[in-house]
């Protein structure tokens, strides 16, 4: 067992975890956090999606072990996120989700590409969109959804809660 | 005929989906997610071989009492499938192997362990001698050739062979001046939902009860098949499916890992896990499609299609799922051949193959996708014999709205509806005109244009009578609804069914907005819990919003003539002069609201009139009007640009126009027509699992097993008629299936129509660039 | 699919992380394995295709995200990700190639953990980096207990997942010449499914003054292959050749008619964008 520190939707967690645990299993299991799914375990359908320092990463690739300190963020830590509520609002009124399962990792997903500017033709968030997996929907709505989601937003700041400027990490 | 209440919030209204918001929070929860306390997690030991008998198994000796091999689960019997079909050879399908393995991943030891690493540690601990046998895997060659008997009792490896035949082929054979002759093949799929199959099993020694949560679509007809299995009343088993991440017919049969699982939670302490994994998905969840076809058609110079005679070879797999078996599959594309269409001549031989492969069940359009792509192809390919539009030629095929109601040469009955109008609308959707000009234009880049179409029609919301006749053991024709008012005036609708996706929390509730006038706001549906709702059939066979949404408005109108009279008599006037509307009880001089109603219901009986009994909870089931089905249809445009340098087919457009009566939710409604759609095209261009000549799979992860991406995917254009059938409530339609049939054939008839130049067809799903590339060979090579 | 019980360890720094790895080549019992960004190396510990007994986890080590930039090259640590590489956030010493190419590599959520270095160390026939870098004429650099030493990235793989790097090396940077204001470069790559692996890959650059020019192809089921032909044409300038002369480079080889048809078409593809 490695004893392991982090930071879950804001808040400090310490635990001790055998190293083959994954993030996803360690955040779904351990923390309770169960919006994060487990579509595939190798890295294709994008369902575990969550944040680590601010980025998009793939929670059943990653171990806890090797995510000691970081800043890990789940789908249930967006309560005040101002790209996250416009998301929300509109994947409801554009039916972008039916069972739900690919959901939070989309949600995810569609927040870090619009924070990224990548939402500005429906081709470029379909690309966007590729490492998401929707066996439901056929995806029209949810790419609909993103692009109103963008335009809503479109001509404020884009910022977190956090008032921190997105960046990616080298 | 139905007037729709025009509050926006009922029948026809886009209501925004009630079950959104857990689920855009994380706030969902499959099974995985339920979490109870001391559960331990199950992997299984698997069978690498596709056929092999059982010699030893040997358990290291630590690991006793966590590992279960059938042996140390007597109780857990086989699984039968006996469907009612003359021929069919029955055979059981134990859930832990016994003495042989059948096919790549069956079962045969379940290991127990704190957590899944190391009950996966345990498994693999275990080790099993086998004797290999010859593996079965040819299905076509297995119809005559039998290296070895996937069930030995059989003699051979058919489930059964059946011949239909109507009309008089022979004489059309002889005299007809046109005829055209392909072979067909659409590859195995396995459906992939994105979640996977689970189940958490544990007995609840108060309610002496064993409570399995699974994912699963027929929570009623699981329970019945464990009580079955494991010999327990059904009233000691309670099975609930929570929210479900997608389906489409995989899980609706009961797989042998519910049945070991259930047994499990019989013998230890504690509640039992088990998450399929993605391999695991591959391997031994319901497999599907798999469909062989050669067809003959006769047709007249003008390409009137006088007759068809067709083989057709499933595959399917190495044991029948329990309830049904694989006839089903193999019944609904014979019978769906003919299409649309005016056909009158039709044989068709069919052999349902046993093979040692993973078995096969329903996926979304059951046979249906396989016969309209072996139809649809072939219609083009009569159009091209006598030279003149493959558009044409469908529509003067096509049974028309005046022949309504008409039944099909192999006996299925079209209600209503104008196929011909729908192919003209989806032309007009594609721009068909604009397609042909940028055909003959060129493109820079050298790729090949060419647009396809496909037309079906769909039985939905069949019933008894129809159901019986196809030899099921369990006749899904009728749904259930339990409506009750609480004393709050809030609303409870308790069915039988159970919504993984196809948004019936929300439906349900317009309907009984519909019919009672309150908030759908203010209504709660309760599904997939039979602990909970009265005896339903499950969500199959795109039946949900006929028969469920005829249940909840039947179950809302008995509701609300009680409701009506205890309303009148607190107005003091005649029921007669009462309604339902914005969630009270009007009447000409005044209303009292429903709450009012209910609370004199539950807590004030003094105040009841005479004749009336407390409580508003009222029980019924529905029916359709007609047991033949209602039949919703489209036809599907798709355009495509293929490279001949590659092979590779980029869809540049794709059109619907779809009739499926009156739609409860429209927005819902094209949700389902884009979802089945690009599921199509995840048979058109990209799915399948194939087999070596061992028997081993060789797509186990969603690395080989492509499902369609955003990025591939054309923005689907949709356009409606509206024919509602006189047989329902509302006038509505299933059509939740019906996206994925027609995807292949159009896409495939668009591949046909960019590479006529080059004489090239193909004529097998997946329309991979290495199949494009080889027929465009072979056409070069011919020439 | 859960992975194999392993052990965990992360090191302070290159040469103990080295260190650790020489003793594990060393000892039978142990089979040690570095990881970076694991995109790769945990997924097939999930499927337990790879069981590691140890794990050297180096995707903090600083001086493996280090970067430096002379007049003629550039040096980007082994840990530097495809998505920084994407971003630009780091010196781009190819005009424009290398970013385009982590654009177009998997998914965004794989590109913000998995390294150049990683890449180059699994050497998936199907992967971007051991293509392009093998046309930029880049060099891997090694840290093993004795010191550095430098390969050239056309030589460092030598098969499907098999490269010269040695049991208890670790790739330390990776050296990229600079392409000249004039050059020029093209890069096709065919998937069926965006972010997929490649059927088939092709890059090519021309640098006329640096007197270079290289067409190489991926997804070959083996080590990047270099096209010498066309390469040579490609120098020259002489376009109209290039598509006989790939074709006889493809001549001969362990290729079906549907692979060297897609591999024709991409190296076409490749050389046309150089050439226009």
């Amino acid at each position: 067992m490695t004893r392991i520190r982090m930071r879950v939707n804001g808040k400090a967690v310490v635990d001790d975890v055998p190293p083959r645990l994954s993030l996803a299993d360690f955040l779904r299991e351990r923390r309770n956090l169960t919006g994060t799914h487990l579509g595939c375990e190798h890295g294709v359908c994008g369902a575990c999606t969550i944040l680590v320092d601010g980025e998009p990463v793939r929670a059943c690739l990653a171990f806890a072990v090797a995510c000691d300190e970081r800043d890990v963020r789940t789908i249930e830590g967006f309560a005040d996120d101002r790209v996250m509520t416009a998301l929300r609002q509109a994947f409801h009124q554009h039916h972008g989700l039916q069972c739900g399962f690919c959901t939070p990792g989309m949600l995810i997903t569609a927040r870090d590409l619009i924070r990224r500017n990548r939402a500005g033709s429906e081709k470029e968030i379909r690309k966007e969109l590729a490492g998401n997996i929707c066996r439901c929907t056929g995806y029209t709505n949810i790419v609909a959804a993103i692009s109103a989601a963008a335009a809503a937003l479109a001509g404020g700041e884009e910022t977190d809660a956090g008032g921190t400027q997105h960046k990616a990490t080298v | 005929m139905h007037a729709p209440s025009n509050t926006g919030l009922g029948v026809g209204a886009s209501l925004l989906r009630k079950e959104d918001a857990r689920h855009l929070h994380g706030r969902g929860q499959f099974v995985s997610d339920v979490k109870l306390a001391n559960t331990q997690d199950v992997a299984f030991v698997r069978s690498p071989h596709a056929h092999a008998r059982i010699k030893t198994i040997t358990i290291p000796p630590d690991a006793e009492g966590r590992i279960f091999t059938a042996r140390d689960l007597p109780r857990l019997a086989e699984m039968r499938a006996v469907p009612q079909v003359n021929g069919f050879k029955v055979s059981g399908y134990p859930p832990l192997a016994t003495h042989k393995v059948r096919y790549v991943g069956d079962a045969i030891a379940a290991c127990i362990a704190p957590t899944r690493a190391e009950a996966e540690d345990l498994a693999n601990s275990v080790s099993v001698d086998f004797e290999v046998l010859p593996a079965v895997i040819d299905a076509a060659a297995a119809i005559t050739k039998t290296p070895s008997l996937v069930h030995e009792s059989w003699g051979n490896n058919l489930f059964i062979e059946r011949v239909f035949q109507e009309g008089n082929l022979d004489e059309v054979a002889r005299t007809a001046e046109v005829v055209v002759r392909r072979t067909y093949r659409m590859n195995r799929h396995v459906a992939v939902p994105l979640e996977g199959r689970a189940v958490l099993a544990y007995r609840d020694h108060r309610l002496d009860e064993l409570v399995v949560y699974t994912s699963t679509q027929v929570p009623h007809i699981i329970r019945l098949g464990l009580s079955e299995v494991l010999g327990l009343d059904e009233r000691n088993i309670r099975v609930i499916a929570p929210d479900v991440g997608g389906g489409f017919g995989s899980k609706a049969r009961l797989s042998p890992e519910e049945a070991a699982v259930a047994a499990l939670a019989l013998e230890v302490d504690h509640p039992v896990r088990w998450v399929e994994d993605r391999g695991e998905h591959f391997l031994a969840s319901t497999h599907t499609r798999d469909h062989h076809y050669r067809v003959t058609a006769y047709a007249d110079p003008r390409g009137r299609v006088l007759g068809i005679d067709v083989e057709l070879i499933v595959d399917g797999g190495a044991y029948a799922m329990w309830p049904n078996g694989p006839f089903l599959e193999t019944g609904m594309a014979a019978r769906n051949l003919p299409g649309p269409y005016n056909i009158r001549n039709y044989r068709v031989k069919t052999y349902t193959v046993a093979t040692n492969k993973s078995p096969i069940g329903p996926y979304r359009g059951v046979g249906r996708p396989g016969a309209c792509f072996a139809i649809e192809r072939t219609i083009d390919e009569v159009a091209r014999a006598v030279g003149r539009d493959p558009a044409e030629v469908r529509m003067d095929n096509m049974v028309t709205s005046a022949q309504m109601p008409y039944t099909t040469i192999a006996n299925l009955k079209f209600d209503s509806g104008d196929y011909p109008a729908a192919v003209k609308l989806c032309a007009e959707a594609i721009d068909l005109p604009a397609v042909r000009a940028r055909q003959q234009r060129g493109e820079p880049d050298g790729r090949l244009i060419g647009v396809g179409f496909a037309c079906y029609s769909e039985q939905t919301g069949h019933g008894c009578g129809e159901w019986v006749s196809r030899g099921s053991p369990f006749i899904p024709g009728y749904e259930s609804c339990t409506a009750q008012l609480m004393p709050d005036g809030t609303l409870m609708l308790l069915v039988g069914i159970q919504s993984h996706g196809q948004g019936l929390e929300t439906t349900l509730a317009q309907i009984a907005h519909e019919e009672l006038g309150i908030d759908p706001a203010k209504i709660s549906v309760r599904h997939g819990d039979t602990g909970v709702s009265p005896f339903g059939m499950g969500t199959i066979a795109s039946r949900s919003i006929v028969m469920a949404g005829g249940a909840v408005a039947h179950t809302s109108r008995l509701l609300r003539e009680k409701i009506l009279k205890i309303g009148a008599h607190l107005l003091q006037c005649d029921p007669g002069d009462v309604r339902c509307a914005g969630g009270k009880v009007v009447g000409r001089s005044g209303a009292v609201g429903m709450d009012e109603v209910a609370r004199v219901a539950h807590l004030r009986m003094e105040a009841l009139p005479q004749g009336v009994e407390p409580l508003l909870t009222v029980t019924s089931t529905y029916q359709p009007g007609i047991d033949t089905g209602v039949y919703s249809y489209a036809t599907h445009a798709a355009v495509v640009a293929v490279d001949p340098a590659t092979g590779l087919v980029e869809l540049l457009d794709f059109a619907v126009a779809e009739d499926c009566g009156t739609m409860i939710n429209p927005m819902i409604v094209e949700g389902q027509v884009r979802g089945g759609v690009v599921q199509g095209i995840g048979t058109a261009l990209y799915e399948e699992i194939p087999y070596d000549e061992q028997g081993q799979p060789l797509a186990g992860t969603l690395a080989d097993y492509l499902v369609p991406g955003a990025a591939e995917m054309p923005a689907i254009k949709i356009v409606h008629l509206h024919t509602p059938t006189p047989y329902t409530e509302y006038g509505v339609k299933g059509m939740g299936e019906g996206g994925a049939i027609a995807p292949p054939a159009a896409i495939a008839n668009a591949v046909r129509d960019a590479l006529a130049p080059l004489g090239a067809e193909v004529n097998e799903t997946p329309l991979t660039p290495r199949r494009v590339l080889a027929a465009i060979r072979q056409a070069q090579a011919n020439r | 699919m859960k992975p194999a019980a392993f052990e965990y360890v992360r090191p302070k720094s290159l040469g103990e992380a080295v260190g650790i790895l020489s003793a594990a080549a060393g000892d039978a019992q142990v089979e040690a394995q570095v990881m970076a960004g694991g995109q790769s190396l945990v997924a097939m510990m999930n499927l337990r295709v790879a069981a590691p007994d140890l794990l050297i986890d180096i995707a903090r080590l600083d001086e493996l995200r280090a970067v430096s930039e002379t007049s003629d090259h550039v040096v980007l640590g082994a840990c530097v990700t495809h998505a920084a590489i994407e971003d630009r956030l780091v010196p781009d010493p190819s005009r424009g190639l290398m970013p385009d190419v982590a654009a177009n590599l998997a998914y965004r959520a794989v590109r913000t953990r998995g390294t150049l270095g990683g890449s180059l160390a699994l050497s998936d026939p199907a992967a971007d980096w051991p293509t392009v870098m093998a046309a930029l004429a880049a060099q891997v650099i090694l840290r093993g207990p004795g010191g550095e030493r430098s390969v050239d990235a056309v030589d460092f793989a030598t098969g499907v997942y098999e490269t010269v790097r040695g049991a208890d090396e670790i790739i330390a940077s990776i050296r990229i010449p600079k392409l000249s204001p004039g050059a020029r470069w093209g890069y096709a790559k065919f998937c069926r499914k965006s972010g997929e692996f490649a059927n088939s890959i092709a890059a090519a650059v021309r640098d006329p003054d640096r007197d270079y020019a290289r067409l190489v192809l991926g997804a070959v089921n083996g080590p990047p292959l270099v096209l010498e032909r066309t390469s040579s044409l490609l120098l020259a300038g002489h376009g109209e050749d290039c598509r006989q002369a790939i074709t006889e480079d493809l001549q001969g080889l362990d290729f079906d008619d549907f692979q060297a048809s897609l591999h024709g078409a991409m190296a076409s593809r490749a050389v046309g964008q150089v050439l226009t």
